[in-house]
C-alpha cells in the first residue's frame, strides 16, 4: 500500500515512510470519503485528564473534513525527552503535520526546527513555543487573559475587597510566570481593596496539591477571601479541600471543567471556573493542519495576536463558567468552535 | 538506664529534637500552627507518607530495594478506585481485593527477584514501569470520581485534630513492630538483611524470607494506596508519582541502614513526621514558593548532621 | 542446538559456547543484536537514518549521566543530585553563553568547573561529616536545583549562539557528534577504571573500604575525587543536552535523571555495593532501555500502554541476560 506521500523535503523520511506503510497505524480512522491522504498526529506533554477532551474534537475533524487518519498520542511520561522521541518516531513513520502541546515552551523548538527541515508543519496547540520557533502559529487561550479574566471574576464575587491566595502549577513553566503576573496585574487594578496575600506553587500534583492547599487552608483560612487556582489539578484539588472544609464563605475560581470543579459550582463551593475548549483546539487544529500540508502557508498580515511567548497567537476561545451555565457551556463551546472554523481559513491561511 | 540517656542512645534521638524545636518554633512565629484544624492537616498528610516509607523500609530491613512502590499503590489505587467506580464495589471489598492484589504484586516482584537471581533493583524498576504503564493503560489519565460516600467520609473525617485516616497507619505500625521484633519470621528478616550467607547457613531460607519481605512491601504499598484515594476523594493516576524518594529517605535518615539489617520503626516515624513537618512550615510561614525547594534541602541536611554529631560525640563518650 | 567442533586440544567448542561464554556486557551485546534484529525486521523504520541519528542523541545524553553515576557507584556510594547539578549546569551554560556574551570554549570550561564545585561540595559534605552519601546527596539535590530556581526565577535562555543547536545536530558521518562526544568520555574513564592508579584505588575503596584504608589509600580524597568527577560528568551531560535542546530550560534534568542514571550501569555489571565498574556495561545498558523504548515506538505500541510494554520487555530482556550466564556457568562446570 503505498499512498502519494509527496511533500517537498520529504527524502530523508522517505525510506521510514516506506517502511511505516508496512506497519499497520493505530489511529481513529474516518469511515467517510476521503478528501485528503493525510495523517495528522496530536500530541500532548504527557498524560493528564485536560488531553482527553482533545479526542472527541479530533474524531469529528477527521470525519468533517475527510482527513485520511488522525492519532491522538500521548507521550508515557511529561518528559520532553519522551514527546520529542515520539514526535521523530511519527514522522518516521509517515505523519504529515503535527499538533503539539510543547512539554517545554522552548525546548521543543529544536524538534519542530527538524520537523520543518522535512516538511512537516507543526502548530501549538494549547500551549505555546516561545519565538522564534518553526511552529506554524499557537492556537491556544491566552494564558494571560484567562488568569486576568478568572482573577477579575474572583474579586467580582467576593465583592470587590478581601484578601484573595494564588494557587498555581509548576515553577518551571514559563506559564506559570505568565499567570503570577496577570493575578498581580488584577489585584493592582482594585487599588488596595483586594490584596494577594500568598502564591503557593507546585500544586499541579494530586498529592503534593493535596498537602500544600490543605496547609494553606489550616494556616490562613480565617483571613483569606478567596483563591484563584490557575493550573488543572490545582483547581481540582482546591474545589476538593473547600468543599472538605464546609465553608462557602470562601470564594474560589478556578481552571478547566473537571468534574469535581463542576460539581463544586453546582453546590456553591466554587464561584466558577475558566473553561478552555479543548474540543475546539483539536477541531480547528487538525483542520488547519490537514490546510497546512496541502502547502497552505500562514499569512503574516492576518489578526495575529501577540502573547509574551508568541507573536503568532491565535485565541481558542474560553468561556466562564459559573452557576447559571454549568449545564450549558458546552454546548455554547461548540458553537464558538463552528463559528471559528467557518472564518479560519480565509483569515489566517492562504491556500492556492 | 535513665530515660533521658535511653532516648539519647537512639539513632533517631536527634531527629526527634528537630521535630520538638521544630514545632516550638513554628508555634511561635505564627499561631495558626497550633489550631486543630492545622494540627488535622499535619497529621493527615504523613499518613500515606508513613506506609510508603515502611514499605522501602522493609526492603532495607531484608537488604534488599523496592522501586516499585510508588508504582504498586498508583495502580491499587486506581484498582479500587476502578472497582467502586466502573463496577460499584463497596468500599470495603474493593479496598481488600485491591490490597491483596498488591500483595500479589509484590509477591511478583519477590518470585522475580528470587528465581532469576537478578538484581531486586533492576527487577523492582522494571515492574515499577510495567504497573505505572498498566496504570495509564487502563485509565489513560483519567481519574475515578464516583466513589462511596463513606469511602470518602473516612478519607475526611476527624476526632478533634484526629484524623480518622490514622488509625489505619497506627495499626500497621503496631503490627510490624510486632512482626519485627517478637515474630521468628521478622527476625529472620533481619538477619538475612544484615548477613545472608550466616542467616542461610544457620538455617533459614533465604529465598523466602525476600519473597516474604516483598510481599509485605507490596501490601503495606498497597494500604497505602487506598489511604490515597480516600484522602484525595477521587483515584487518580498520578498517585505514587512521589513516593520513590521519601520512600528512601525517611527509613535512611531514621537509621536504617542502606546495607541491610538495620531498621528503625520509630525513627522512620519521626523522619516522616519531621519532613511532613518542614513542608507545612513552608506553606505556614509563605515562604517564597521559589524558596521551598532550596530551604528543604538545607533543614533534612542540618536535621541529619546534627544527628550525626550526636552519633559521634555518644561514640567518642563510650 | 549446537554445532560440535574437535579442536586440537580435545575440547570441544560449540555455538552455544560461544553464545554463553563471556561477560554480563557480553551477553547485553547479544540481547542487543537481537533485538535490533527483530525490531528492524518487524519495521524497517528502524533503521532509518532519522531514527537512527534520534536514538543515538538521547542514548549519547543518557550514557554520560550513567557514567555520573556509575563512578560513585564504583565507591559503594550514590549521587543522588546528578539531575540537579545537570539542571545548575544547563542554566549556568545559558547565563555565560547568552547573558555574559563568553566565548564558547570558556563557557563550556567554567560549566565543567562548576559541576566539579559541586560535586567537591558533596565529597566534602560525605567525607567530613561521616553521613551516608545518600542522605546527603538527596539533600544537596533539592539545595541545587531550588538555588538553580531561586536565581533563574524558572525564566528559559533560548538565545544562545547557534554553534550550540548547530552541534547538537551535527554528525560525523553516520554518527551523531553528540554520540562520539560520549564514546570519547568512555575511552577516558575506561583508561581511568582499567589502567590507572587512581581507578584501581576507586574500585578498591568500593570493594572494602576498611581494607584499602588500611593499605594506604587515602579514602576520603579518593571519595571526594569521584564525586568531583561525577559533577564534572553531569556538567558535560547538561552541555551535550542544552546543544541537543538548543536552548537552556529549568525543566530539564533534575529528577528525570535519576533512575536512568542509576539503571544503565546497573544493568551494564556495575555493582550497587561497588568494587565493580563496567564503562562497556553503562553504554550497551543505556542503548539498551532507549533501543527498547525506540523499537516500541517505531512498532506503534498504543501509546498508553508503551510503558508497560517497556517493563516487559526490560525483564525480558535481563531474565535472557541472567539465563545466558546461568548456562555459561553450566557449560563451564560441564567442560571441566
Amino acid at each position: 500500500m503505498e499512498t502519494g506521500f509527496v511533500t517537498g523535503g520529504m527524502k530523508r523520511v522517505g525510506r521510514g515512510v516506506l517502511a511505516a506503510c508496512l506497519a499497520g497505524p493505530l489511529a481513529l480512522a474516518p469511515l467517510a470519503a476521503v478528501a485528503s491522504d493525510h495523517r495528522i498526529a496530536l500530541v500532548p506533554g504527557g498524560p493528564h485528564p485536560y488531553f482527553a477532551g482533545w479526542e472527541p474534537g479530533l474524531t469529528d475533524a477527521a470525519k468533517d473534513f475527510g482527513i485520511a487518519k488522525v492519532a491522538y498520542q500521548v507521550p508515557a511520561e511529561w518528559k520532553l525527552e519522551t514527546q520529542t522521541q515520539l514526535l521523530e518516531s511519527l514522522a518516521a513513520q509517515g505523519t504529515n503535520a503535527f499538533g503539539i502541546f510543547p512539554g517545554d515552551a522552548v525546548g521543543i523548538n529544536s524538534t519542530l526546527g527538524e520537523l520543518k527541515a522535512g516538511g512537516l508543519p507543526s502548530i501549538a496547540i494549547a500551549g505555546c513555543a516561545k519565538d522564534p520557533t518553526a511552529a506554524a502559529f499557537c492556537f491556544s487561550t491566552d494564558v494571560f487573559q484567562a488568569a486576568y479574566v478568572g482573577t477579575k471574576a474572583l474579586i467580582a464575587a467576593m465583592g470587590g475587597k478581601g484578601a484573595i491566595v494564588h494557587v498555581a502549577g509548576l515553577l518551571v513553566d514559563p506559564n506559570t510566570t505568565l499567570r503570577e503576573q496577570a493575578v498581580t496585574k488584577a489585584v493592582d487594578e482594585t487599588k488596595g481593596a483586594v490584596t494577594l496575600l500568598q502564591t503557593v506553587g507546585d500544586t499541579d500534583n494530586q498529592e503534593r496539591g493535596d498537602q500544600k492547599i490543605n496547609a494553606l487552608l489550616a494556616a490562613q483560612k480565617d483571613k483569606i477571601g478567596g483563591i484563584i487556582a490557575t493550573a488543572y489539578i490545582s483547581s481540582v484539588v482546591t474545589a476538593t479541600a473547600l468543599r472538605n472544609l464546609g465553608d462557602k464563605r470562601i470564594k474560589m475560581v478556578g481552571i478547566d471543567d473537571d468534574k469535581i470543579v463542576l460539581n463544586g459550582i453546582r453546590d456553591g463551593f466554587v464561584a466558577g471556573t475558566i473553561a478552555q475548549n479543548p474540543y475546539g483546539q483539536a477541531y480547528i487544529g487538525a483542520y488547519a493542519l490537514d490546510l497546512l500540508a496541502s502547502g497552505c502557508t500562514v499569512k503574516p498580515d492576518a489578526p495575529w495576536i501577540t502573547t509574551p511567548l508568541t507573536a503568532h497567537f491565535v485565541d481558542s476561545g474560553t468561556v466562564v463558567i459559573s452557576a447559571n451555565n454549568v449545564g450549558t457551556y458546552a454546548e455554547d463551546l461548540k458553537a464558538l468552535t463552528k463559528k471559528m472554523q467557518a472564518t479560519f481559513k480565509d483569515t489566517y491561511l492562504t491556500c492556492k | 538506664m535513665k530515660p533521658v540517656t535511653f532516648l539519647l542512645r537512639e539513632q533517631w534521638s536527634g531527629i526527634l529534637l528537630a521535630v520538638v524545636l521544630g514545632i516550638v518554633a513554628l508555634s511561635i512565629a505564627n499561631p495558626t500552627f497550633n489550631t486543630e484544624f492545622n494540627w488535622f492537616v499535619l497529621l493527615r498528610s504523613i499518613c500515606v507518607v508513613a506506609l510508603a516509607a515502611f514499605s522501602q523500609m522493609i526492603m532495607l530491613g531484608v537488604g534488599q530495594m523496592n522501586l516499585s512502590v510508588g508504582a504498586l499503590g498508583g495502580l491499587v489505587a486506581i484498582l479500587v478506585g476502578g472497582l467502586m467506580d466502573a463496577w460499584g464495589v463497596p468500599a470495603i471489598p474493593a479496598a481488600s481485593i485491591a490490597v491483596l492484589v498488591g500483595g500479589g504484586a509484590g509477591l511478583l516482584n519477590g518470585w522475580l527477584t528470587v528465581r532469576t537471581g537478578i538484581n531486586g533493583f533492576v527487577v523492582t524498576l522494571a515492574t515499577a514501569s510495567a504497573f505505572t504503564g498498566i496504570n495509564l493503560g487502563l485509565t489513560r489519565a483519567v481519574p475515578f470520581y464516583h466513589l462511596p460516600a463513606d469511602f470518602v467520609a473516612f478519607g475526611n473525617g476527624r476526632i478533634g485534630a484526629f484524623p480518622l485516616l490514622m488509625i489505619v497507619p497506627i495499626i500497621v505500625t503496631a503490627l510490624l513492630a510486632i512482626f519485627l521484633n517478637r515474630t521468628v519470621k521478622g527476625r529472620h528478616l533481619l538477619a538475612v538483611g544484615g548477613n545472608s550467607n550466616a542467616a542461610e547457613l544457620s538455617g533459614i531460607s533465604v529465598s523466602r524470607t525476600i519473597m516474604l519481605a516483598h510481599c509485605l512491601s507490596g501490601l503495606i504499598a498497597a494500604i497505602a494506596g487506598v489511604l490515597a484515594v480516600a484522602q484525595l476523594g477521587s483515584a487518580q493516576p498520578t498517585i505514587g508519582s512521589d513516593w520513590l524518594i521519601i520512600s528512601f529517605a525517611a527509613p535512611i535518615i531514621g537509621g536504617a541502614s542502606l546495607s541491610g539489617g538495620s531498621v528503625s520503626i520509630t525513627g522512620t516515624v519521626v523522619a516522616v513526621v519531621l519532613i511532613g513537618l518542614i513542608q507545612n512550615a513552608m506553606v505556614l510561614l509563605a515562604v517564597d514558593p521559589y524558596w521551598v525547594t532550596f530551604l528543604l534541602g538545607s533543614l533534612i541536611l542540618a536535621a541529619v548532621w546534627i544527628n550525626r554529631i550526636r552519633t559521634v560525640r555518644m561514640e567518642r563518650a563510650q | 542446538m549446537t554445532t560440535q567442533v574437535q579442536s586440537s586440544s580435545g575440547a570441544s567448542i560449540s555455538i552455544t559456547g560461544l553464545l554463553t561464554r563471556g561477560s554480563t556486557q557480553f551477553g547485553l551485546l547479544i540481547i542487543l543484536s537481537v533485538l535490533w534484529t527483530v525490531f528492524a525486521s518487524l519495521s524497517p523504520g528502524f533503521l532509518s537514518t532519522f531514527n537512527l541519528n534520534s536514538l543515538g542523541r538521547s542514548v549519547a545524553v543518557d550514557v554520560v549521566v550513567g557514567f555520573a553515576q556509575m563512578v560513585v557507584l564504583a565507591t559503594g556510594g550514590m549521587n543522588l543530585s546528578v539531575g540537579a547539578i545537570g539542571v545548575c549546569s544547563v542554566m549556568l551554560a545559558g547565563y555565560f553563553l547568552q547573558v555574559l556574551g563568553l566565548p564558547i570554549p570558556l563557557a563550556i570550561a567554567g560549566t565543567l568547573a562548576f559541576g566539579g564545585v559541586l560535586g567537591w561540595l558533596n565529597g566534602i559534605a560525605i567525607t567530613k561529616t561521616g553521613v551516608n552519601s545518600f542522605v546527603v546527596t538527596l539533600a544537596t539535590a533539592s539545595l541545587f536545583s531550588g538555588g538553580m530556581l531561586i536565581l533563574s526565577h524558572g525564566v528559559p535562555l533560548n538565545g544562545l549562539p547557534s554553534e550550540i543547536g548547530a552541534f547538537g545536530k551535527a554528525t560525523v558521518g553516520p554518527v551523531p557528534a553528540l554520540a562520539v562526544v560520549a564514546l570519547a568520555i568512555g575511552g577516558l574513564l575506561y583508561i581511568l577504571f582499567a589502567h590507572s592508579v587512581l581507578g584501581r584505588q576507586i574500585l578498591s575503596v568500593g570493594a572494602n573500604s576498611r581494607a584499602a584504608e588500611m593499605s594506604g589509600i587515602p579514602v576520603s580524597r579518593v571519595i571526594v575525587f569521584v564525586h568531583v568527577l561525577s559533577g564534572v560528568l553531569a556538567a558535560a551531560a547538561a552541555l551535550m543536552l542544552t546543544a541537543r535542546l538548543g536552548a537552556a530550560m529549568p525543566a530539564v534534568a533534575g529528577d528525570d535523571w535519576l533512575l536512568p542514571s542509576f539503571l544503565a550501569p546497573v544493568i551494564g555489571g556495575t555493582s550497587l555495593a561497588g568494587g565493580a565498574a563496567s564503562v562497556i556495561g553503562t553504554i550497551l545498558g543505556a542503548l539498551l532501555v532507549s533501543t527498547i523504548r525506540s523499537g516500541l515506538l517505531i512498532l506503534q505500541f498504543a501509546s498508553f500502554w508503551l510503558q508497560f510494554f517497556l517493563g516487559v520487555f526490560l525483564l525480558a530482556a535481563i531474565l535472557l541476560q541472567r539465563y545466558r550466564s546461568v548456562l555459561s556457568a553450566r557449560e563451564q562446570t560441564r567442560q571441566a
